[in-house]
């Protein structure tokens, strides 16, 4: 099963992308990129009546949903967000505490994955550099479609020093970005619960899909 | 490059402009355009605000996506740009202008065309990405 | 903390400004600059309407504790009819909205700045949204 992890819609104010422009896309380019689904990480929001049901079943394509937020650590994707995490955590706040946020989700049901950590200023890597590690991270973002040259690399060794999993996601914000970078899972996934499972599980691994667009073009 | 939008097919690749912008161009734009900030007459008055060198005005990258979309659809017309600005760009750096068709659709307001639109350093660093939205005549 | 300000801002204009007719020189200086075509010769290339320079770039009264002035972070432009020579045009300024984010530079707030510009016909020229980012 292969899921984009991160993505975001027009509902980000950054991103020019309408959801079912994304599903039209993606089903278009099935033989270069074989996705089966999506999760929008929409930044710094929380919209519990979202519900894209209707586009999964015209598209065949699973649609979850997550949220990227903002923390003192870099940015965080959370998956499984429920109205525990929403009433405990103002996902608007750019400040989030990240030794707060990534167990507390855990302990209510999610799971927050920090993303681009080889970003400057936004990444967990160089966080790291001078600040103690935060408990309860499972996974961290290694594969990141918007970042630049040499940032996915700085994770290798976040990854082989903590003994994180790694996810891939596109980050994108245009929907010719959609699913350059993604995951697969071992699991099969059908709901966000299924989806928090497997990021605990670990059965899973990051996968780059843009050489075989360039071949493609 | 197709002129009706018929002719325009999802994945459809724009014309692609490949740059490298003198100083004198950026500065010769920045004026025409009323922009005189220092910051995009020179490297001198650029490191005076803090910036490592002269910079292009982001409003130059928004007419160079323009000129990608009338050089890739002689005769339609431009009804929506957008841009977001990702990183500075710099004269004397050759950069890629591109884009891609993502979206036909025929609404009471015409035929509309949208595309996804890239400017990016020849190494792939993405420093400007942005959509149009562009209306084709009607039929007949 | 979260950035605080007096919301009421938000939907304030903060400048109108008629501008003198839209000269040919102008025109082919912008286009000749730019390498962006027009339609005709009659007409200005779309992203002519960015040149256009009210009495005030922000409103006198932004809350203060945004930061320094920083740098265009992006724009969002629908255009109307095409800019034609000799045109009057106004453009009406408000401030669309204010929000923070973090990114590779740090902390950021953001401004959008709304400028509806009209002809002299009252036409629909161009909504011009654009992002100051501010640190």
């Amino acid at each position: 099963m292969i899921l984009d992890l991160h993505t975001h819609s027009d509902a980000s104010e950054d991103s020019r992308a309408p959801v079912e422009t994304y599903m039209k896309w993606l089903v278009r380019k099935r033989d270069v990129l074989p996705i089966d689904g999506i999760v929008l990480t929409e930044h710094r929001q929380w919209d519990p009546q979202a519900d894209y049901r209707q586009l999964e079943d015209k598209y065949g394509l699973l649609i979850l949903r997550g949220a990227e937020v903002e923390t003192d650590y870099g940015h965080v994707l959370v998956y499984g967000v429920n109205d525990d995490i929403t009433s405990h955590f103002d996902f608007t706040n750019v400040r989030l505490s990240a030794q707060e946020l990534i167990p507390a989700v855990a302990r209510m049901g999610g799971v927050a994955v920090p993303c681009h950590p080889g970003r400057p200023t936004i990444g967990l890597c160089e966080h790291y550099e001078h600040k103690p590690p935060i408990e309860d991270v499972v996974a961290v973002e290694a594969l990141n479609g918007g970042s630049r040259r040499g940032e996915n690399e700085r994770v290798q060794h976040l990854i082989e020093r903590y003994g994180y999993h790694a996810v891939g996601g596109s980050d994108s914000h245009l929907v010719s970005f959609i699913g350059i970078c993604a995951t697969e899972f071992d699991d099969d996934i059908r709901s966000v619960e299924d989806l928090v499972h497997s990021l605990q599980r670990g059965r899973y691994r990051p996968l780059d899909f843009r050489d075989r667009l360039k071949k493609d073009a | 490059m197709p002129t009706r939008f018929e002719d325009v097919d999802v994945g459809h690749d724009l014309q692609t402009l490949s740059l490298t912008l003198s100083g004198e161009q950026v500065k010769s734009y920045a004026i025409a355009a009323r922009m005189p900030g220092g910051r995009f007459m020179s490297d001198e008055e650029a490191r005076k605000e803090g910036l490592p060198g002269q910079i292009v005005p982001g409003n130059m990258s928004l007419a160079l996506f323009s000129r990608v979309i009338a050089e890739s659809f002689p005769g339609a017309t431009l009804k929506k740009l957008s841009a977001t600005f990702r990183g500075l760009v710099h004269p004397a750096r050759p950069f890629v202008v591109h884009g891609v068709v993502t979206e036909k659709h025929r609404t009471d307001h015409g035929d509309l065309v949208e595309c996804d639109l890239v400017l990016e350093s020849t190494e792939g660093d993405r420093w400007v990405t942005g959509t149009a939205t562009v209306q084709f005549p009607p039929r007949g | 903390m979260a950035l605080d300000f007096d919301r009421s801002i938000i939907g304030s204009e903060f400048d109108r400004t008629v501008f003198a007719p839209v000269t040919k020189e102008a025109v082919v200086e912008y286009a000749s600059t730019s390498g962006e075509p027009a339609r005709n010769d009659a007409t200005a290339p779309p992203t002519f309407v960015l040149r256009l320079r009210g009495h005030r770039w922000m409103p006198e009264n932004m809350p203060k504790n945004l930061g320094r002035a920083g740098f265009d972070a992006g724009k969002d432009i629908d255009f109307g009819v095409p800019v034609r020579i000799g045109d009057v045009l106004t453009a009406v300024s408000t401030v669309h909205d204010i929000y923070e984010k973090t990114g590779r530079t740090g902390s950021m707030a953001f401004v959008v700045l709304r400028t509806v510009v009209t002809n002299q016909r009252d036409e629909h020229v161009a909504i011009i949204d654009q992002k100051m980012m501010f640190r």
